[in-house]
């Protein structure tokens, strides 16, 4: 038996459509590794992989996400009101995980208040993704 | 630079890329395109039961542009849905292809053969989430007191006096997504874990990440993955933007036994 490999499979998004920062995440860091005294060593490797490091949470992410809070329009969904209203409504109708409920449900509501509606927005790039698996 | 004087041979400044290791059975198509500008030409060495994907690369160029980690991560990914493959991380360069027979493939032959005989059928999914920044702060506001409190104090504060309430606003915020996250991820593990033959959690690559695992699943078992992964959407709604990667080489789930590097 002999099995072909695919290759790229156009770059129309291909099976993994995954985008350059889902790749650095993966192969600059996991996989085998050769050993060092058989390896030929290059240059311009390291740099790439310092920068693909993980940012650790500082005084800059608090700063941003303090801004971040400071600019949502909160008043405008009365939240100590309205909200745990909501999410009792939610859960005690649907069928979802009593534990989780809450925060769910409450994603859901905001959503909704948003205007968007949940699963058709999580749909389309899966189909596309369907589609690419079965040209090949 | 063509003509540096350390090469006076052509081969001198070459080496032999290595994109991973396969069943000595797999043939790469003719269009497969590999690493470097214009994208060097993908081939097979094969030793025994089991064969490496490489092609020619220049070692006194740097190497890792954004169409290089690609390239590299296509043809294995690409492969992996085909046929079980050993990734090797980015980077992999030795000195010939002789050395690639002898030191890569000769020399760890039965434990590669083994990897590659338990990889049969399966290949690695990441499902990624990424909290939707709006809903998540709303979130995490209208269940902190504290938070709406000092989200309060703010307003008409100036900058310099706002700092600390501003930290400690930015402080709770971090620390809430972070708890999400642990929560979301076990929640994640628990829906995948039926399908999954193995998992593994990943670091966070972005503070607004909700979800990062990779699995282990049977190729065949694609569609009841997506299954689970689109219950979890639907559960999650808008406020986590999930995302399911693969198959895609098992990067996460090889691991070099003699731990030097």
């Amino acid at each position: 038996m002999t099995t072909a490999i695919q290759p790229a499979g156009g770059n129309a998004g291909g099976p993994s459509s995954s985008s350059l920062a889902d790749v650095i995440d993966t192969i600059l860091d996991k996989g085998l590794v050769i050993d060092a005294y058989v390896r030929v060593s290059l240059v311009g490797i390291e740099i790439l992989t310092v920068d693909a490091r993980v940012v650790v949470a500082s005084v800059d992410t608090y700063m941003r996400f303090a801004e971040a809070v400071n600019r949502l329009d909160i008043s405008a969904q009365e939240p100590k009101a309205g909200l745990p209203e909501l999410v009792g409504d939610i859960t005690e109708g649907g069928a979802k995980h009593k534990t989780k409920g809450a925060l769910e449900a409450a994603g859901e509501k905001l959503s909704d208040l948003l205007g968007e509606s949940s699963s058709s927005r999580e749909r389309a790039p899966r189909r596309a993704r369907r589609r690419s698996d079965d040209d090949e | 630079m063509t003509n540096s004087k350390q090469s006076g041979r052509a081969e001198a400044a070459t080496g032999i890329y290595v994109y991973g290791i396969v069943p000595a059975d797999v043939e790469v198509e003719e269009d497969a395109q590999g690493i470097g500008d214009p994208p060097a030409t993908v081939k097979v060495i094969r030793e025994g039961d089991i064969a490496a994907l490489v092609s020619p690369v220049p070692t006194d160029e740097p190497l890792g542009k954004p169409e290089c980690l690609q390239a590299h991560a296509r043809l294995l990914d690409g492969t992996a849905s085909v046929a079980p493959v050993l990734p090797l991380r980015f980077g992999a360069v030795m000195t010939d292809e002789d050395s690639v027979a002898e030191e890569l493939l000769r020399k760890n032959h039965d434990e590669f053969a083994g990897a590659l005989h338990a990889l049969e059928g399966q290949a690695e999914y990441v499902l990624k989430g990424r909290y939707e920044e709006d809903i998540i702060l709303r979130e995490v506001i209208s269940e902190s007191a504290e938070a709406q409190r000092l989200r309060q104090s703010l307003a008409g504060m100036s900058e310099d006096a706002s700092r600390k309430a501003r930290m400690a606003l930015g402080e709770i915020v971090v620390k809430a997504i972070d708890a999400k996250r642990a929560a979301d991820t076990d929640a994640a593990v628990n829906k995948l874990k039926g399908v999954a033959k193995q998992v593994n959690v990943r670091k966070p690559t972005h503070e607004l990440d909700a979800v990062n695992v990779a699995v282990l699943a049977a190729v065949d078992d694609h569609d009841e993955l997506q299954a689970e992964v689109d219950d979890l959407a639907d559960e999650w709604g808008d406020r986590v933007h999930l995302r399911l990667l693969g198959p895609l080489a098992a990067y996460d789930f090889v691991v070099t036994r003699t731990a030097e590097g």
